[in-house]
């Protein structure tokens, strides 16, 4: 401490003294108790309704995973070719496929003369 | 310790009865510095209660007995922390009014022995919850802890889990802030 704040020092600390004896501990009101109780009650029931929704969110989220999960694991027919596709597209138009993509011959001729 | 540590282990197991007999046995302590920590009478029981139910939902973490009473005064500082964060207090303390608040004193000295006792307490209250605006909230409840409650450095090392030194700094020019402000106010013999 600097030598020139000893008599401010001095005061402060008197103050201080002072300030804890116009400040002494104090009794608590009668519904002290019955409202701390209420409050944590509250809070129990608060923590308890959070922990039962969060643990709803995990059971529904660990369902939905086991579900996807089964479902990706089923052979399923898929538009996916395990093929080239010229292989796709040779054995679309093989021999005995008819062509259906080339010019149609129209014969307007009475076949019954 | 106010109470064994059996009692906190009971309540640590979920014993209503145990819980009880710790709020009891240190409620009053709590209130004071509460009391004296935010200086808004109304709101006392208030923080006090939070103090308690914190402690209620924290009681398992705690190991040793010799802790139980640094980590109260902790979470006890902790709810004044919030509180004044949450009220702006400081904001009302303004410096400007501690002349004033001073010289009033100082006409309470000057009046009637027996009159003045209550209302020189209520001065020497304002006057060093002024006094105390001058420095953060932090330094002020440092502070109060230290001059006021009566901590011993140690004590206040295991509430603030900070090393000694430094809570020598950090006390040092919170008191040296706080001593200008005094100094400047005009030098008022406070108490009398």
């Amino acid at each position: 401490m600097y030598p020139t704040h000893r008599s401010d020092d001095e005061r402060l600390d008197a103050l201080f003294r002072a300030y804890r004896t116009a400040c002494p501990d104090r009794d608590p009101s009668t519904n002290f108790m019955p409202e701390l109780w209420q409050r944590i009650e509250a809070r129990q029931t608060f923590t308890f309704s959070f922990r039962r929704m969060a643990n709803a969110f995990v059971t529904a989220g660990l369902a939905l995973t086991v579900m996807l999960g089964v479902y990706m694991a089923l052979p399923q027919k898929s538009s996916y070719y395990p093929v080239s596709y010229l292989q796709a597209l040779a054995d679309t138009n093989s021999p005995e496929t008819p062509d259906i993509v080339g010019p149609v011959g129209l014969d307007f001729t009475d076949p019954g003369r | 310790m106010l109470v064994d540590f059996e009692v906190i282990k009971r309540a640590q197991g979920g014993d209503a009865l145990a819980f009880n007999e710790i709020v009891l046995a240190y409620r009053k302590r709590i209130l004071g510095t509460i009391t004296r920590l935010i200086a808004r009478q109304e709101d006392v029981e208030d923080v006090a209660q939070e103090v308690f139910l914190r402690l209620y939902f924290s009681l398992d973490q705690l190991r040793t007995a010799e802790v139980f009473e640094p980590w109260l005064y902790r979470l006890t500082v902790n709810a004044a922390y919030d509180y004044l964060r949450k009220q702006r207090r400081r904001q009302e303390y303004r410096m400007s009014d501690l002349s004033e608040q001073q010289v009033l004193m100082a006409d309470a000295a000057a009046g009637g022995k027996v009159e003045h006792d209550e209302q020189q307490q209520k001065k020497v209250r304002e006057a060093v919850d002024s006094l105390l605006g001058s420095v953060s909230e932090a330094d002020r409840i440092l502070l109060m802890l230290k001059e006021v409650e009566g901590l011993s450095l140690k004590e206040l090392e295991k509430i603030y889990k900070v090393n000694e030194n430094a809570l020598k700094v950090r006390l040092f020019r919170a008191r040296q802030r706080v001593l200008r402000a005094f100094g400047a106010s005009g030098k008022q013999e406070v108490t009398g």
